[in-house]
């Protein structure tokens, strides 16, 4: 029997081959690709931080207060007289590691109760998703926001709570997959094997509910490095953390004479937002073919 | 009973309980901080005899199932606490400022619904060059930061250009009256009004195109094309028609994107709203305030969602049944 089974689903896929499957013979979508490389290429800046920067990022008076931006101070200085360039670099991979560590606690929460829901439903799931209805209307901005003025401005603080408001659409996404997957034959058929639930939910239904879940996930990441943004904007921010967002705070005092202060680093957080918005966007198109058509 | 009332009373059930979500939530948070909850209530600055009357009004000495009656009444009458910074009482400093949102907010959200609905639906008319060009555009709007946008725009048009004024609501030491009033705040409307609309413009354009183009497949426009009416009226008149239903909803679902944009927005052109309360409460740890702006911005989201849904009902039957 396990033989014929294989370690792998029974639905011979797991999501990766899927997902590539959809991809990859199908003319290239320029718009995954883009992404793909926009995003690649920042992931790279983020990693390669030490080694592509010349000073120490948050250090004062590396250069004269309110440099304009030339060969030495490629985006300028700022008011304390730190480099610019360096802090943005290093405000990129603040926004990667927020977005992928806040969405992986959503992730986590999200797939829990979308489980719960979609595979036991009954009450438990009314209850389930009337609590994430609720919670999904509730301004996620301004609950992160207060999350973290209540719970103290340290970076811990800020993704945690970024990952509290995050999880209900990706909830509803797993149940909705859940809800659909679960009438298929092939679950029937474990089931007549004998597969323990655990089984069925884990080894067979989450893989094949990856594939519309991805690019989804992907989208959150976005919203949650925008939080991050949003809240640095208002000035609620690790202060021992190099941030895009607080940049543009301190900015906002300055930009009557310090333009390069806001230009910098709102262009790339910008650019991170652009790319995976084109990665996110063009990954639902790709594997949604009524909208392929368009 | 009619299906129209019973409809607005199951959503009314529906959404009542969202608001005493709000509250408990925040209640909860409140009293999970490490340390005394007191400073988040009262504020961290206030002397000793203060605190105190706070505390006891509070109850904050009592159990805590009858601190969390104590102040479940207390939002539900409208009493927020008092903010010792502004000595004013929290829930009539953000009232005051309530307006001044909800015009940045309406006037966005009507712009940006009129022209995009206007640009999506002729770009779903005339594809080809036009595609590429908005398709661009969508991507860049909605991925630009309101924050970051807006400072852009501030420094463009305000401080190198000196079109507009560099923020506020209306010219300081001018006591216009009437007209020139009305006239002085739309010149300071224009460039948050201008932050504010294009990310969803940029989202009704798109949303309209594509919504265009599915119901230009549908048959009852080969039917109007057959008849031999004019494409211009095949398109305006059976087709954005129908397409129009998601558009609404989109727009007005959207009213918390928007709100939390014109809090972002309101920092940077001074804009005297909710946001730059809270801006301005952050920097001076007003907790009372902060907690205040939660409240009644999540109050104002619901609300609107609410509105939304039961117009929805209005003006599509099939929903009402379901």
């Amino acid at each position: 029997m396990n033989k014929i089974i294989g370690k792998n689903s029974l639905l011979k896929s797991n999501f990766l081959q899927l997902l590539f499957k959809k991809i990859t013979p199908a003319k290239a979508n320029s718009r995954v690709f883009t992404g793909l490389v926009v995003v690649l290429a920042i992931t790279m800046m983020a990693i390669t931080a030490p080694l592509i920067t010349w000073y120490p990022p948050l250090k004062t008076l590396v250069g004269e207060p309110f440099t304009t931006p030339n060969n030495y101070y490629l985006f300028g200085t700022d008011d304390l007289g730190r480099d610019i360039y360096t802090n943005v670099v290093y405000g990129i991979r603040t926004s990667l590691i927020v977005g992928l560590s806040s969405v992986l606690i959503a992730v986590i929460i999200g797939t829990l109760i979308g489980v719960l829901a979609g595979y036991y439903r009954g009450l438990l799931e009314d209850f389930l998703m009337r609590i994430t209805d609720m919670t999904l209307i509730l301004p996620q901005f301004l609950l992160a926001l207060i999350i973290v003025a209540i719970f103290g401005q340290n970076f811990q603080n800020i993704i945690i709570a970024i990952g509290i408001v995050s999880w209900p659409g990706i909830a509803r996404m797993i149940r909705a997959e859940f809800l659909s997957i679960r009438e298929r034959p092939f679950i029937e058929a474990a089931k007549a094997i004998g597969l323990s639930d655990i089984k069925i939910i884990f080894s067979e239904i989450l893989p094949n509910a990856m594939p519309s879940v991805i690019p989804y996930v992907i989208l959150q990441i976005n919203a949650a490095i925008l939080i991050e943004a949003g809240l640095g904007f208002l000035g609620i921010a690790d202060p021992n953390v190099p941030s895009l967002g607080l940049m543009l705070n301190t900015a906002q005092q300055y930009l009557m004479n310090a333009w390069w202060m806001a230009v910098f680093p709102g262009l790339m957080l910008s650019i991170i937002v652009i790319g995976l918005n084109l990665l996110g966007d063009g990954l639902v198109e790709y594997l949604n073919p009524r909208l392929r058509k368009r | 009973m009619s299906p129209l009332i019973s409809f607005i009373i199951k959503k009314l059930v529906q959404y009542i309980p969202m608001m005493f979500a709000v509250i408990i939530i925040t209640f909860i948070l409140v009293n999970m901080a490490p340390g005394d909850p007191t400073f988040i209530l009262v504020g961290e600055v206030g002397d000793e005899e203060f605190v105190r009357a706070a505390r006891a009004r509070l109850g904050l000495d009592k159990p805590l199932h009858e601190r969390f009656l104590i102040y479940v009444s207390n939002v539900l009458k409208g009493d927020l606490g008092y903010s010792y910074l502004r000595s004013e009482p929290v829930a009539k400093l953000i009232i005051d400022r309530i307006p001044a949102t909800l015009l940045l907010v309406l006037t966005a959200m009507f712009f940006s619904a009129l022209v995009g609905i206007i640009i999506g639906t002729i770009a779903a008319a005339k594809r080809g060059v036009l595609d590429i060009s908005l398709s661009t555009f969508s991507l860049v709007g909605i991925s630009i930061p309101y924050f970051w946008l807006g400072q852009i725009i501030l420094v463009i048009f305000a401080v190198k250009l000196g079109l507009f004024p560099l923020g506020g609501m209306v010219t300081v030491g001018r006591n216009y009256q009437g007209i020139d009033h009305i006239l002085d705040v739309i010149y300071h409307l224009v460039l948050p009004v201008m932050t504010l609309a294009i990310f969803n413009l940029a989202y009704t354009t798109k949303i309209t195109r594509g919504s265009v183009l599915e119901a230009l497949t549908q048959d009852y426009i080969v039917t109007a094309r057959s008849k031999g009416l004019p494409e211009s009226k095949v398109i305006f008149k059976h087709a954005l028609r129908n397409a129009l239903i998601p558009v609404v909803t989109y727009t007005g679902f959207n009213t918390g994107v928007l709100l939390i944009g014109a809090i972002l927005t309101e920092t940077i052109f001074a804009w005297p709203g909710m946001g730059s309360l809270l801006y301005d409460s952050i920097r001076l740890r007003d907790y009372p305030v902060i907690l205040g702006v939660f409240i009644y911005g999540s109050i104002i989201i619901i609300i609107a969602n609410l509105i939304v849904d039961i117009l929805y009902g209005l003006l599509d039957p099939r929903i009402r049944v379901r």
